[in-house]
């Protein structure tokens, strides 16, 4: 068997960086991208050292439109052909609309939304057909549940769902497995770290690790899962998501909202 | 030369007073009761009340000092209040570095924790590689908050050295928060039975008296903004225990314990402990470490601060020796 290569965006922190420890562990050779100055040689070595897989590492900024092309360009240059790609990195927020300017939103929209789109197409396109390939869109149960102070955050991740959900449509049938990762909370970044470990009662039992996410993911992803949802309580609240009535939804999320205008 | 020690009566903190105060420093001693019996009387060190919680008792304590080694932390296992870690490891370091910066302190040295990496892979982790597993541990996750806070800090002018010790173990008292302590004093008693697994998992143990000898060096010759690990040799749970076994002459028969059951009773223990309050004795966030190593270089040290690593047989023997007398 070949040895496979994923590329993985966002890989220097939080869920990203435990994608790569994940698929290191599984033998799969790696390209990580990230911003600059955000420890990506430090986590390469590491691997390298660590896990004896090949890690490539492209120190980007994925907001830029030269960026998409710079990444596979530099594939080809070094002869690398991947067999994942792993859409992780976004931007989120838990603000108000009218908090946060412009250029918050433009660069959530371009590194939610158009950085994954692009970079499946471009993906798709150097693609070994002889061999099964892999699509893992990071989404959020928030692009399902409409949850306040995230409006713009939430509909990113809704189009992801639908985006992903269309692709398996059209690629039925060929060797290309796409999988939409559906996670709730997890606790990746400091501000998350403090923020989560306040919580009580249900919504921390919906709090998860980064790497028990990343081996879920991974695993649904390889068996060619349509939608992973790691976390059973996860899994409970997206069902009864579908059996409430839609009043009821309402209520229960008016109720969340006048205990958050309220702290 | 005036220096503050935080944490005074702490595993840690009341060796580096005693030796501070030995080499000619007046130590100012921080402690929230100054009859505490753990610290120590000598006619250099200067028992102040005070709480890294109350800014107001941190100023008082700081009056004239140059230097501050900031040992205090939550280091138990357990507290009946989770809030605690937060407060004490993060507010509370916030608290110190603010007060030192209005105080015109010159150089501090924030002790850190080999818990802000956790577990390895396959080689022994060193300053520079990243961490690996997520934050269930509260006593880790807040030390690695405390870390991004000193870090923020070093803008303000004030020199900040990281210290991060691994296991620490050695001469003095089996607090709650020295596990060896605990450990190797259970099994002189005769009550300590059992090996976790296989036994072969690995961990780092740093000698107490190297721990603190380190935290001198990296006041000294330490730069700013970095991180040194202060760590020993990395051990397995046969070698530890066979180690012990001959140093103190006493053979005492332990069994391997499945991680399996480990995991089950931590669960027990979660449970009992959310029914009626009381300490639990192990938790699923320590059970699931068991199934890593936690290996350690001093490397940076060893090389840049002159840091040295006391074999661990020897180690042991004078704690052993310690604990006997105790």
């Amino acid at each position: 068997m070949i040895t496979q290569t994923a590329i993985i965006t966002g890989a220097s922190e939080g869920l990203g960086k435990s994608f790569a420890i994940e698929l290191a562990s599984r033998h799969i050779n790696l390209v990580l991208v990230s911003l600059p100055a955000s420890g990506l040689p430090e986590l390469a070595s590491f691997i390298r050292k660590n896990f004896e897989v090949k890690v490539n590492y492209l120190e980007i900024d994925l907001t830029l439109a030269e960026s998409y092309p710079a990444i596979f360009n530099y594939l080809s240059a070094e002869q690398i052909t991947t067999h994942l790609l792993i859409n992780n990195a976004g931007l989120g927020n838990w603000s108000w609309f009218e908090d946060l300017n412009i250029g918050f939103y433009k660069k959530q929209i371009e590194l939610n939304v158009i950085t994954p789109v692009l970079l499946t197409r471009l993906f798709l396109a150097q693609a070994d057909t002889a061999c099964t390939s892999y699509i893992l869109n990071v989404g959020s149960l928030g692009g399902l549940f409409v949850v306040p102070k995230k409006q713009v955050y939430g509909a990113t991740k809704s189009f992801i769902r639908y985006f992903t959900k269309c692709l398996q449509l059209e690629l039925h049938g060929s060797n290309v497995k796409i999988s939409l990762l559906s996670p709730g909370g997890i606790n990746t970044k400091p501000e998350l770290l403090v923020m989560n470990n306040k919580l009580k009662g249900i919504s921390k039992a919906t709090i998860m690790e980064p790497g028990h996410v990343a081996r879920i993911a991974i695993d649904g992803l390889l068996k060619g899962k349509k939608e992973i949802i790691p976390g059973m309580i996860n899994r409970v609240l997206v069902l009864l998501n579908s059996l409430l009535p839609a009043a009821v939804k309402e209520i229960i999320i008016r109720q969340r909202l006048a205990t958050i205008i309220k702290s | 030369m005036k220096v503050l020690v935080t944490g005074a009566t702490g595993f840690i903190g009341r060796q580096l007073s005693l030796i501070l105060a030995m080499q000619g420093y007046e130590v100012k001693a921080l402690c929230r009761n100054t009859d505490h019996p753990y610290l120590i009387k000598h006619k250099n060190i200067e028992p102040v009340t005070g709480n890294i919680l109350y800014r107001q008792s941190l100023g008082r304590a700081m009056q004239d000092c140059q230097q501050v080694y900031h040992t205090a932390a939550m280091a138990k296992m357990w507290c009946r209040n989770p809030d605690d870690y937060h407060e004490t490891n993060v507010v509370g370091t916030r608290n110190v570095l603010e007060v030192a910066a209005n105080a015109g302190v010159q150089k501090m040295v924030y002790t850190s924790t080999c818990g802000v990496w956790g577990p390895t892979v396959k080689h022994p982790m060193s300053e520079n590689d990243p961490r690996i597993a997520g934050f269930p541990i509260a006593y880790e996750r807040t030390k690695y908050l405390a870390e991004l806070e000193v870090q923020n800090f070093i803008k303000h002018g004030i020199q900040i050295v990281t210290v991060n010790p691994s296991r620490v173990y050695g001469e003095g008292p089996v607090t709650e928060s020295n596990t060896v302590g605990k450990m190797v004093s259970a099994y002189m008693r005769g009550k300590w039975r059992f090996i976790p697994g296989n036994g072969e998992q690995v961990a780092n143990y740093a000698f107490l008296s190297d721990v603190v000898e380190g935290h001198i060096a990296a006041m000294d010759k330490g730069q700013s903004g970095e991180r040194y690990i202060l760590g020993g040799e990395d051990i397995s749970f046969n070698e530890f225990f066979n180690t012990v076994c001959e140093v103190s002459g006493k053979q005492h028969r332990l069994i391997h314990l499945p991680l399996k059951a480990i995991e089950f009773y931590s669960h027990v223990e979660k449970l009992k402990t959310q029914l009626t309050g009381l300490r639990p004795f192990f938790l699923p966030e320590f059970a699931e470490r068991l199934k890593y190593d936690q290996k350690y270089s001093s490397n940076k040290a060893i090389t840049h601060l002159g840091y040295r690593i006391t074999p661990f047989a020897e180690g042991m023997h004078k704690t052993i020796n310690y604990l006997k007398q105790a």
